[in-house]
């Protein structure tokens, strides 16, 4: 695993995220929307876990911040559960990064029901409605899909 | 190379180690929302945000956008011809009616007491596109692509050909984002119109219900029965259709009755929305437009607990 060039990669990243912050507000039915994944986050764990020294927080952070002000939550509570799974997904990279994509998935379940577990805390503390089951049903398509995004991701950033 | 510059990167301050990144971060967000919760200078930086994801609000609806251009382009002219033919004769009614309507309103102002007839009460309106729409179980919001540029202010009413749609929440300077009145946070206060019952209907978070969870069983309510807007709150003026009751449920076990309704405007698929602005010298203007800008948006009533399935 070699070090990618940072200004390069970086560029890559925040390109990457813009589209999944896109793809991820998509408006769409609401039977479909309920299960739609969350891009983004799978974007942010993909490279905080490849590349965590390129990837920033910041990108977490700021990503989270437009996800907030595009949805109209709280101001900070996507940046902060953004920010969250970023973290974790950098001091586990070691761990995570080698395991079969399979395997990878239920990394992505807990990093999933993390960042919605932080959301939904957000939510109850300040008073919102918090109590709807539907707000996780997209972490098991988010866990289905985390081979395929991270293969395209791949492909992306290190054409073997 | 591109090993060097990483490697001269590595100890420079950008590259802090994660944990006081994430510390740095963490701390950020949590003093955004203590504010954001407060409507503190939060709002600035919101609105600034707010300008920034305007081209991405607008590429987001831009797919809807597209879809409906075309069903419009590819309509036959036939359809449209027969569409023509039914306006008109629409508007022939509506005209005759506010013969109607007009010569009532004299006749009212008569009543009253009053010298001369009434301002009108709409004073200005504006017609938004949707550029973004959000129909979750937990936010029912519309992006219109009108904002503080246009004069649109917090708190403005918004309706469409039917009935009431919502209000403004959060201005930005090209956009705003409308509560509809089905978002879970969203009570409007209702009076209906056969019997002058006065009640809040509360959205439910599925854009074709309202709830209803302040009424007695005992009430004097039918399906069928019509909703339009009290006039107290001070955002809404009074009049205004909100909806009809679909359901009324009597538990002979609880205080309150189950009451549902079906919001009179088509607020999941309106293109379009009418900004209002009021006279504040008519008595079916709302309040006090002045105090309903600097009040937080009337929005939280809590349902009573345990009082509705």
């Amino acid at each position: 695993m070699s070090f990618a060039a940072p200004r390069e990669s970086r560029l890559l990243v925040y390109v990457t995220a813009l589209a999944a912050l896109l793809l991820t507000l998509l408006p769409l039915p609401q039977m479909v929307s309920v299960f739609w994944p969350q891009f983004l986050v799978l974007t942010v764990l993909y490279w905080s876990t490849m590349t965590p020294h390129a990837s920033g927080m910041l990108v977490a952070f700021l990503a989270g911040l437009m996800l907030d002000v595009l949805q109209g939550t709280q101001l900070g509570q996507h940046a902060f559960a953004m920010s969250l799974v970023a973290y974790l997904a950098i001091r586990l990279h070691l761990l995570t990064r080698a395991k079969p994509l399979f395997e990878q998935s239920l990394f992505v379940v807990a990093a999933l029901l993390i960042y919605e577990g932080a959301l939904w805390a957000i939510d109850g503390w300040s008073g919102r409605d918090a109590n709807s089951w539907s707000r996780w049903l997209h972490i098991p398509t988010g866990a289905l899909l985390w081979p395929i995004v991270a293969g395209l991701l791949g492909r992306l950033h290190a054409p073997r | 190379m591109a090993f060097a510059s990483g490697a001269a990167h590595r100890p420079s301050t950008r590259d802090l180690a994660p944990g006081p990144r994430f510390f740095v971060c963490a701390v950020l967000s949590l003093v955004l929302m203590y504010y954001d919760q407060r409507d503190g200078w939060s709002v600035s930086i919101r609105y600034a945000l707010q300008a920034a994801a305007y081209p991405m609000q607008v590429a987001l609806g831009s797919p809807r956008q597209l879809w409906l251009a075309t069903t419009e382009f590819l309509r036959s002219s036939e359809a449209l011809r027969a569409e023509n033919a039914q306006l008109l004769d629409r508007e022939r009614q509506l005209s005759l009616k506010a013969m109607r309507f007009e010569a009532l309103e004299q006749e009212n102002a008569r009543l009253r007491g009053l010298a001369n007839a009434l301002p009108p009460l709409v004073s200005r309106s504006q017609l938004a596109d949707v550029v973004a729409s959000d129909l979750g179980r937990l936010r029912q919001r519309l992006v219109v692509n009108k904002g503080d540029r246009q004069d649109v202010f917090r708190g403005q009413a918004a309706v469409d050909a039917a009935g009431l749609m919502g209000q403004t929440v959060r201005i930005g300077p090209w956009s705003a984002e409308i509560m509809l009145i089905t978002d879970p946070e969203h009570a409007v206060p209702v009076e209906f119109v056969r019997t002058g019952l006065r009640t809040i209907a509360v959205g439910t978070g599925n854009s074709t219900e309202l709830e209803l969870p302040y009424l007695p069983v005992n009430s004097d309510v039918k399906e069928g029965d019509q909703m339009v807007t009290s006039g107290l709150g001070g955002i809404f003026p009074a009049g205004v259709p909100v909806g009809v009751i679909t359901r009324f449920h009597r538990d002979p076990d609880q205080i309150l009755a189950q009451v549902r309704a079906r919001p009179a405007a088509t607020l999941d698929h309106d293109g379009q929305v009418m900004l209002l602005w009021f006279d504040a010298a008519h008595p079916a203007a709302p309040v006090n437009p002045k105090l309903a800008t600097e009040l937080p948006p009337a929005t939280v009533a809590q349902p009573v607990t345990g009082a509705t399935p």
